[in-house]
């Protein structure tokens, strides 16, 4: 792992989550650490519960038991604000989601007008500003219906950015692009992690993983099985399930 | 043609029964002469024509509040029975989830009860029962019709909150919106989009459904018609006048949702 690491801001401690009253467990004690800056990878067979795991980090699955803090506050307690702080974890889906009724523009503007307060003009330069990072400037009063998939994961990435979040959660990003477009939105991601953003990404892009990740979390069976730098994880596996999970996909 | 004509002029003679005793002047003279005075003794004499224009105003009044108030109740209703049906199982036990329990019985309550029952028998019950002490029949009228029409808008608006995919509602959460903060920017205005079709022939039916305004003596289009029917004792004239501003307007209305859902639709591609 890398030798300096920044402060703790999102602490997971035991986590589970079981449906059908404990039959079944998509995640069975999860207990890990994401550090700023960090670029944390979650790789695993389908069914292994790295998405239930991500979707857990802001809470849009309700854990059973266990808790997670973000920086220290305990996101799972009542007493909390889960809105402010989901604010400061942007989230990218597999199928973007990204607003249909709306112009690229005003999806982009809806979080930080109505919720950081910042006045339309404010909103609109940033919007505009994280679009031509993106390679979309042009796209501003386009509708997502008339964008590729490509297009419209970076559309939904900088839409996330725009609320300024410490953390971004991707889930599965690439996996619902036709493989010509994975490569651009894998390029946003990579300028991403190199600007300094903490990720935490569930993907089956290995390359990805390994040139951009600066730590593996291979899952199983709702379980942590094995945690490591990329080169380790890809190089060297210690456990018998992640070197045949690797043989598969690699 | 010829036959559809004399059949018409069949028609036509049965009804004004004057102009079959005199056809030396011509088939078609005869039935334009009697077409004539009837629509003369109809609707000019006595200006009885001011019967259905009121009629007209009184049925747009209605229509047009009753379609007002049950968007209102429709959009609650459909709020509360959505958020109902997705939020009580994970809610944590309390006086929240007590509350939406309590409000979505109440609106089962009020679906129930206004879907089964007649739209006449509800506007007696309301005019004659509930609002018994008030003279305000338009008013009167309003509040049946827009509490009968909100049942069918819930139910049309709640398929609307339905087929939007839960995706669009977790990217709403996870910038931060709350669940009525999501529910006003997201997932409502897809939803109004989506069944715009539906709740626009809810407001054509209820242009029609107006028409039993009668019965609590409501001079509406349909009543203004019957009274120059039963001034004038002849039916054909009042009535199919009747029928054709009714016709009119839901033409009209009809090709106004079209055009309104071609721009939505435009505005997507």
């Amino acid at each position: 792992m890398s030798a300096e690491k920044g402060e703790v801001i999102i602490s997971v401690k035991d986590l589970k989550k079981h449906y059908g009253g404990g039959d079944i467990k998509a995640l069975d004690g999860i207990t890990t650490d994401i550090h700023k800056g960090e670029v944390v990878v979650v790789i695993g067979p389908s069914g292994s519960g790295k998405s239930t795991f991500l979707r857990s980090l802001n809470l849009l699955e309700r854990p059973t038991s266990g808790t997670i803090s973000f920086h220290g506050t305990d996101i799972t307690s009542k007493a909390t604000d889960i809105n402010k702080l989901r604010q400061k974890m942007g989230m990218v889906f597999q199928h973007f989601n990204l607003f249909p009724h709306l112009t690229i523009m005003k999806n982009m503007t809806l979080g930080p007008t109505k919720l950081l307060g910042l006045s339309k003009a404010e909103a609109e330069k940033k919007a505009q500003a994280l679009l031509e990072r993106v390679g979309l400037g042009d796209r501003a009063n386009s509708y997502p219906s008339q964008l590729s998939g490509g297009q419209k994961q970076r559309i939904a990435i900088v839409r996330a950015l725009a609320m300024d979040p410490e953390v971004m959660l991707f889930d599965e990003p690439t996996s619902a692009l036709d493989p010509e477009m994975v490569g651009e939105v894998l390029e946003v991601m990579k300028q991403l992690a190199k600007a300094g953003m903490t990720m935490v990404c569930v993907t089956h892009e290995m390359g990805f993983a390994r040139e951009v990740g600066t730590r593996v979390i291979f899952m199983d069976c709702g379980r942590i099985i094995e945690e490591n730098t990329p080169e380790q994880i890809f190089t060297n596996p210690q456990n018998e399930r992640l070197v045949s999970f690797l043989q598969k996909v690699l | 043609m010829t036959t559809m004509l004399s059949s018409a002029y069949a028609f036509a003679v049965t009804l004004a029964g004057e102009a079959a005793e005199q056809p030396s002047s011509g088939w078609f003279g005869n039935l334009w002469n009697a077409l004539k005075d009837d629509f003369v003794n109809n609707f000019i004499t006595q200006k009885r024509y001011m019967y259905l224009l009121k009629g007209l105003g009184i049925t747009f009044e209605v229509t047009f509040f009753a379609a007002l108030l049950g968007i209102f109740l429709g959009v609650i209703v459909a709020l509360v029975r959505s958020s109902h049906d997705k939020l009580a199982e994970e809610m944590r036990p309390g006086f929240l989830k007590g509350l939406l329990g309590f409000f979505n019985f109440l609106a089962n309550l009020y679906l129930t009860i206004i879907r089964g029952t007649p739209v006449v028998v509800q506007l007696m019950i309301a005019y004659f029962i509930i609002f018994a002490t008030s003279n305000n029949k338009v008013l009167v009228a309003i509040l049946a019709f827009g509490i009968n029409s909100g049942a069918y808008v819930a139910e049309i608006i709640r398929s609307g909150i339905m087929s939007i995919d839960v995706g669009q509602f977790e990217a709403g959460r996870s910038l931060g919106f709350g669940y009525i903060a999501t529910m006003v920017h997201i997932i409502i205005p897809q939803a109004i989009k989506n069944v715009l079709p539906a709740l626009a022939n809810e407001f054509i039916v209820l242009i029609k459904e107006t028409s039993v305004s009668g019965y609590v003596g409501l001079q509406d289009l349909t009543k203004g018609g019957d009274i120059i029917r039963s001034r004038t004792y002849s039916a054909f004239m009042p009535l199919i006048a009747v029928a054709l501003i009714y016709l009119v307007i839901v033409i009209f209305f009809s090709k106004l949702v079209t055009l309104l859902e071609r721009r939505l639709r435009n505005s997507e591609r």
